[in-house]
């Protein structure tokens, strides 16, 4: 498996992107925390008749609304991002990694016609690239030193 | 175990050789196949660009630690007690899943209460691969990088992608130009 030849060659689609959470501009705030802590992920997309508008994560969270000390009860298209950069489920796997490394994101939004059909997180990506020599990483001890300091058994 | 090298018969649970002193471990190693699994089994940690993890002391409030994350533009704090030891990570997850809607007047309370306490971490001798497994098995998106129970450095999982794709980038440049 040549590595770079697969991140050129497979698209977004291919890492099964997790289904996005969505909560519509008007909001407040404590409903897309509330949402982010159930589902236990980093990161909500608002949406306006289905179409994206903005996103909201956990760096927003605490920048635009703990920060400055907005009350969680703000429409959350005060303090979400507008307008994320975001990728289409055949766009390949590079384009994706070129766009979080230069934004310095952590999500993605997988989007087609501007309806969100997904979400990319900089985990999956680590998870798709460590697939891809898992004798190297799953393999292992569960400590790093090689030697057991004394021999086990009774 | 019978000696790969000197055919000598050792007790089970030997990790070196009694006649030839060869230490077995390194028979189990897996065997890299090219440049990008080579560097994840032996580079360490410290081929990493270092990051000066941004620590708070244990006394600290949540406000204090809010306050830090949004100046140093970080989403992980190191947690420290008075002789520098590291005792807990603070990270948004931890302020998502157990303050914000939840507690009132969170400003005042102790870090203590609501960080992760003992947090995995890794070495500064410590391969890459360790870096990995404890990332993408654990979940974690921050993994500290100690040095005698100090924190050097913090790794995160942006910077592992970045190395790894600036490595699969210049093996594939590389393997272009060699086929």
């Amino acid at each position: 498996m040549d590595l770079a030849r697969n991140l050129k060659g497979e698209t977004v689609s291919r890492l099964y992107p997790s289904q996005p959470l969505i909560v519509q501009r008007g909001q407040p705030v404590a409903d897309a925390v509330k949402l982010m802590r159930e589902k236990k992920v980093g990161c909500v997309l608002v949406c306006e008749q289905r179409r994206i508008v903005g996103i909201f994560t956990e760096r927003d969270l605490l920048r635009r609304v703990l920060a400055q000390g907005l009350p969680v009860t703000t429409p959350i298209e005060e303090c979400m991002t507008p307008d994320p950069v975001s990728v289409h489920p055949k766009d390949s796997i590079s384009c994706a990694i070129r766009y979080m490394q230069k934004g310095g994101y952590r999500h993605l939004p997988v989007v087609i016609d501007d309806k969100p059909v997904g979400i990319l997180s900089v985990k999956r990506i680590v998870h798709y690239l460590v697939e891809h020599f898992p004798t190297m990483v799953y393999n292992l001890p569960p400590h790093s030193q090689p030697y057991q300091p004394k021999r086990e058994g009774a | 175990m019978i000696c790969p090298s000197c055919c000598h018969k050792n007790l089970p649970g030997d990790e070196v050789c009694r006649h030839c002193k060869q230490p077995f471990a390194l028979f189990d190693l897996p065997h890299p196949e090219n440049q990008v699994e080579r560097s994840v089994m032996y580079d360490q940690v410290k081929t990493l660009k270092q990051h000066p993890p941004v620590t708070i002391g244990e006394k600290a409030s949540i406000g204090e630690a809010m306050a830090l994350m949004t100046s140093s533009n970080v989403g992980a704090l190191l947690v420290v007690d008075a002789e520098g030891n590291l005792t807990g990570i603070f990270s948004e997850r931890d302020l998502l899943k157990k303050i914000v809607g939840l507690e009132n007047g969170f400003a005042k309370l102790p870090i203590t209460q609501f960080m992760t306490p003992r947090p995995e971490s890794v070495s500064t001798t410590d391969t890459l691969n360790f870096v990995l497994q404890k990332m993408d098995a654990g979940g974690y998106r921050h993994v500290p990088v100690l040095e005698n129970g100090k924190p050097v450095s913090i790794i995160s999982a942006r910077d592992m992608l970045r190395f790894l794709t600036r490595l699969s980038k210049e093996a594939g440049e590389r393997g272009a130009s060699t086929s």
